[in-house]
Order: structure tokens, then sequence, then C-alpha cells
């Protein structure tokens, strides 16, 4: 094929109910524009496993999967004549980076869709990485920060959206708004007035907590060792917390002010929200270390003495919270100094 | 005193201690990230002592709930808010203080 530069169009993936539809259109816009120019279908996961994870083998088993099932469902679609002009790439992304919000997995895309040299993004109506949170400006929206032109696909999807399920199911109004009613008066006196301001406050929570409460389901399976295990990991953050409060005492009051703070830069083994938030507390609880971020190159501290930034790079702290949340096993990963992750942050 | 109580006030003093140091680190620290050390790890261990110490002098029951509730709240939401304060700062570009900078650049 010598035929001019090939069309790319990106359309990334992720197991909706809409996927089928979404790449029968890519396919059907993929036809119209194979008349003139060879077409380039690119159809990407995003996916945010960690390849130190034990669950990395089967995520990334699964993201391929997917991808092989689109791959076989654009051969279905599409018409002998257009066959030979259109390609197809398939590619899994976003490995190894920490990718919370709609913003970063439009980072992440953008930056495929930069070397790629794409330049339409097809979007499954339905897919919304990254949580939907009214606090957040959805994908759609980051998308249009690149150069590249932003559709979202036409598909019938089911009449089920409404404008109340996209913010949160309203189910779960009703569960913060029961939960939040329980503990107002199990901590009340029981008087008439109570249950009238347990109400009035309960239901201020729901509507105004509801949409951003986490909709991860809890694993109960594993959620009874982990709460064992944090009770085990709290005695020693309580130690930590002490002694170094300690030195941090001892360096405020030294008429000297002994400090050398300097930001570094450091890739975590962890790889769950819950893990990622109780590390990155915990870094700011001991002292000496502040988290400044959590970006997708990592996590950035500030630290206020040298001694404080061995301790971080001994890795005490990472170790004690994998050992929680992935038991006993994880917690033999190396230490960040032994990985090489001990990145130094410019000075600045 | 019993020997309880003085260990309540034991626990109170300490936690006061913690208190004017996280006031004094705040006043003799550089920068907004030095500060926010401070105002972050000090403050929530003299809080929490002196919490505490409320709860061992109340009598042990509702009183005392609330108060390890209120404990359990801190240790989460206060190095919340210090990365918050610390993500805002690095967000608005201010460049941390190091031994480099001399004097007089504070600021």
């Amino acid at each position: 094929m010598t035929d001019p530069d090939p069309v790319r169009l990106l359309v990334p993936v992720d197991d909706s109910v809409t996927l089928r539809n979404t790449v029968a259109y890519a396919v059907e816009r993929a036809s119209a524009a194979a008349a003139d120019r060879p077409v380039e279908l690119h159809f990407v996961v995003v996916t945010r496993t960690r390849s130190v994870s034990p669950d990395a083998p089967s995520e990334l088993g699964d993201a391929r999967d997917l991808l092989e099932r689109v791959a076989l469902w654009v051969d279905e679609d599409a018409t002998e004549a257009i066959r030979p002009s259109i390609t197809v790439d398939t590619d899994v992304i976003g490995v190894d980076r920490y990718l919370f919000s709609p913003g970063d997995y439009a980072d992440t895309l953008l930056e495929y869709a930069a070397d790629a040299d794409v330049e339409r993004i097809i979007l499954d109506p339905e897919y919304s990485p990254g949580g939907a949170a009214p606090l957040l400006r959805p994908l759609e929206f980051e998308l249009t920060r690149g150069d590249v032109t932003v559709e979202e696909a036409s598909v019938d999807r089911q009449a089920k959206r409404t404008v109340l399920a996209r913010a949160a199911p309203l189910s779960k109004y009703f569960t913060v708004f029961g939960a939040a009613y329980l503990f107002y008066l199990l901590l009340s006196t029981w008087k008439p007035l109570d249950f009238f301001t347990g109400f009035v406050t309960a239901a201020i929570v729901s509507v105004v907590l509801a949409p951003v409460v986490s909709g991860e389901p809890a694993a109960v399976r594993r959620t009874g060792g982990r709460l064992l295990r944090f009770v085990l990991y709290a005695v020693y953050l309580l130690k930590e917390i002490a002694v170094a409060n300690l030195q941090i005492a001892y360096v405020v009051l030294h008429p000297d002010l002994p400090i050398d703070p300097k930001l570094v830069r450091f890739q975590a083994a962890v790889w769950s929200d819950s893990g990622v938030t109780t590390l990155a507390n915990s870094i700011t609880l001991t002292p000496g270390t502040l988290t400044v971020r959590v970006a997708e190159d990592g996590f950035e501290i500030h630290s206020l003495t040298e001694g404080a930034r061995e301790d971080l790079f001994d890795g005490g702290l990472e170790r004690a919270v994998r050992f929680v949340f992935y038991g006993r096993a994880a917690a033999v990963i190396p230490s960040p100094r032994e990985r090489g992750d001990t990145g130094e942050g410019e000075d600045g | 005193m019993t020997p309880f109580e003085w260990v309540i006030v034991g626990i109170a003093v300490v936690g006061a201690f913690f208190g004017a140091v996280a006031a004094i680190g705040i006043v003799r620290l550089p920068d907004v990230y030095t500060r926010a050390h401070a105002a972050s790890k000090s403050d929530t261990l003299a809080t929490v002592l002196a919490v505490g110490a409320a709860a061992l002098t109340l009598d042990s029951g509702l009183s005392t709930v609330k108060s390890v509730f209120l404990i359990v709240f801190l240790f989460v939401t206060n190095p919340t808010a210090a990365h918050a304060i610390a993500r805002a700062a690095r967000d608005q570009g201010i460049e941390p203080w190091t031994t480099g900078t001399e004097e007089g650049d504070d600021r």
C-alpha cells in the first residue's frame, strides 16, 4: 500500500455494555473513510495494573482477551470490499502508572494518540475510567486538551441512564443516609429531638456525599484478615509516629535548625486505591516526610532531613502497608532502595 | 491524686509539649512545605494526646467513645489536609526551600 497517509482512529475500549456497538460504529466510520485512503484502527485498553502486583498477569490477560475479541468483531463487521484497506492495531497502555482521575486517563490516551499520530478518537459512550464523580471533569472534556478530534460513538444504549443515575445510583443515597442516621443515633442520647436532628443531618450528608462515596465492592473474604493486620499496622505506625515526632521536636527546638529539605520522588510498590491512600497518609504522619502529590510517575515526597529520606527509602512503611493489604507474601518485595526506585527529584 | 490521674496529666503535658513544638516549628521553619511538616505531624500527635487524655478523664461511656472516634478521624483527616496544602503549593509552582537558598530568600 503506497497510498497517502492512512486515516488513524483511536478507540479506547473497556468491558462495557455498548462496546460491541462502538466497535461496529468504528468500523462504519472506517469504511466510510476507506474509500480513498487506507485506515488504521487502534484499539487500546488503558489499564492501571502495576507489574509488581500478583494480579498483574491475570489482569493483563483479560485485557488481551478483550482486544482479541474486538479484533474478531472488526473482521466480522468489515465487508469484503474494504477489509484489505483496514488494519487493526491493539495495545495495552498505562501499566505502572498511577491513574486515578479521568484527567490521568486522558493524558495517557493523548500520549498514545500523539505517538501513533492519531487524528480522531472514538469514545464508547459508556467508557468512563477513573470514575464519574461530579467533582471531576469527565474524560470527554479532558481529552479536548489534545489536538485530536474527539467523537462519541452514536450507538443505541439501553434507556437506563437518568440524570440521577449518572451521579450515583439511588440505592447509594439510601445506604449513605441509613449509615449516617444509624451512626448519629448510636452516638446520641435518644431524645426525640435527636431523631429529628439526626434525620436532617443524615439527609444533608447523603445528598452531598453519596456521589463521592467509593463504590468499590469490598472483597469480604479478604476483609477479615486485612482488618486484623490493620490493627497490627496501627500499633507499628503509632510507634513510628512517636519516635519520629521526638526527632522533629529535636530539629525544631535545636538552636541551629539542622534541616536539609529536599523533594524526592519514588515509585511505591503498592497498587490499589486504598493501599496508595494509606501509604501516602502514613508517609505524611511519620514526621520528616510529607506527601506532596501522587502523580502518574510516582510519589513526590518532601523530606525535612537526610535521616527521614533514608527511612523512606528503607521502605519499612511501604512494606507494612503491603502486609496489611496484600498479606505476608507481598511484604517481601524489595525496598525502594534495592529496586533502585529512589529517583531524587530535581532540586526545586 | 491517684496514679491514674497522674497518667492523665502526663499525657496532657506531653500533648501540650508537642503542641508547642508545632507552633515553634511554624514560626521557625523557612517555607510552606517545611511548615506543613510542623503543622501536620506534631500537631496531630498533640491533638490526639489531648483528646486521649480527655477520653480517659470522661466517664467511660458515650463521651469516651466519641473521643476515640475523634482520634481516628484526626489521624485520617490531618495528613489529608496537609497533603492538600502541599499539593496546592506545588501546583502554584512554589519552589521548596533548600539549604542552598540563603537567608532573606524565604517566601
